[in-house]
């Protein structure tokens, strides 16, 4: 138990504050904790999906996707070179999974009245009430 | 239990109150719109509720009673082999039929024309030698599914009373499984085909009494023949697909009525 842990309980014990490691620690309503743990995971398994289907169309000389980009290209009278498509598509594939990822860290930041802290496995600190 | 809106929380309000960074304020305005629009989290309570209102319904287990989880978790995943036995048996069945289009039980000619058919099958059929590689695959499955779903039944103990007649039903399974392996195996009439058929002939005739009408019956005569091969067939795509999917649906029906067995 650090200090700042220390101050920080005895002002409002509500406010977002700074866990062990640095991390920051939110209390937020039972129901908005839902919202929050099934949205972020539900949009960072999509992204990492999605992002895959890109690497896919990056790599992949026959993905739906390459061949709809390419095409529409195409349409418009535009030529591209296949290495920037393929560098494209992998750079936006990591982008959709690194957002990903992000969105999920973020989540963890939350958690729920009474519950553990999601980012180390000790229980709630008690504050005497 | 509905899907009639709460009372709104002041999402706001709060939100105001807590300290936030703006990429935390940005991050929770966003999932309260989605959560707004998509009731995703709404329906997950509902079907919470619909869980914990089932499970008030049903005693404890001997499981749950006895804090039987902690020891036995591991076999669990042994559970399902009976699933995966019938799995198996439904794959082959489906592979099956589908090869039987192109198969004919005909020992005529030289190669005879069941073997020519497996060749015309494996060679030039397009997808052919797929099918048989999966009808063979999901017959070895199935034996070994069906062996490890016995010893697990064994050792759970899971025979027990009330259970001893799906056990004895479980045993004839497990033979005519090993009858399907056999009789399919004979199909392509192939050398390993042949003299597993000879052995085949061998064994009947040396049961007491009763061996040299067995294998009349089974075999049609004493040689292999053409006979041997077309009854072979009959087993194999007539006789046994009915018995054993009459007696695996009185199987399973029976665990459906009687549950699945406490470890013991």
């Amino acid at each position: 138990m650090t200090d700042s842990d220390a101050t920080s309980r005895t002002g409002d014990a509500d406010q977002p504050r700074r866990g062990r490691r640095g991390r920051r620690d939110i209390v937020v309503p039972m129901r908005l904790y839902k919202t929050i743990t099934v949205f972020s995971t539900l949009i960072a398994v999509v992204s990492v999906v999605l992002g895959f289907v890109f690497l896919d169309a990056a790599t992949l000389q026959v993905s739906a996707l390459r061949a709809v980009i390419s095409n529409a290209f195409s349409a418009l009278g535009l030529s591209i070179s296949n290495g920037l498509l393929s560098t494209g598509l992998a750079v936006v594939g990591l982008a959709v999974i690194a957002f990903g990822t992000f969105v999920y860290i973020l989540g963890t930041r939350f958690r729920a009245q009474g519950m553990g802290k999601s980012q180390e496995d000790s229980g709630e600190d008690s504050n005497n009430g | 239990m509905s899907l009639e809106r709460k009372d709104e929380y002041d999402h706001k309000a709060w939100m105001k109150k807590k300290d936030l960074t703006p990429i935390e304020a940005t991050f929770l305005t966003t999932l309260i719109w989605l959560d707004k629009r998509f009731r995703i989290v709404d329906y997950l309570e509902l079907l919470e509720t619909l869980y914990y209102r089932v499970n008030l319904q049903m005693p404890k287990s001997h499981t749950e009673q006895y804090n039987l989880d902690n020891k036995f978790w591991y076999w669990y995943p042994l559970y399902t082999l009976g699933l995966f036995s019938t799995l198996a048996y439904v794959v082959a069945a489906i592979s099956g039929a589908l090869l039987g289009f192109y198969y004919s039980p005909a020992t005529t000619g030289d190669p005879t024309t069941a073997y020519s058919q497996i060749e015309f099958i494996m060679r030039d059929l397009q997808f052919g030698f797929m099918l048989r590689s999966v009808h063979r695959w999901a017959a070895q499955v199935m034996v070994a599914a069906v062996f490890l779903h016995m010893l697990r039944v064994y050792f759970t103990g899971s025979y027990k009373e009330p259970r001893e007649l799906n056990w004895l039903l479980g045993i004839v399974l497990i033979s005519l499984t090993m009858v399907f392996g056999y009789t399919g195996y004979l199909l392509p009439w192939d050398q390993l085909a042949f003299w597993a058929g000879q052995i085949g002939v061998e064994m009947a005739r040396a049961v007491p009494l009763a061996g040299e009408w067995v294998a009349q019956l089974l075999f049609g005569g004493f040689t292999l023949s053409q006979s041997t091969l077309q009854r072979m067939y009959i087993i194999h795509v007539f006789l046994l697909p009915f018995v054993v999917t009459t007696l695996i649906a009185i199987h399973i029906g029976i665990v459906w009525v009687q549950g699945i067995a406490e470890p013991h």
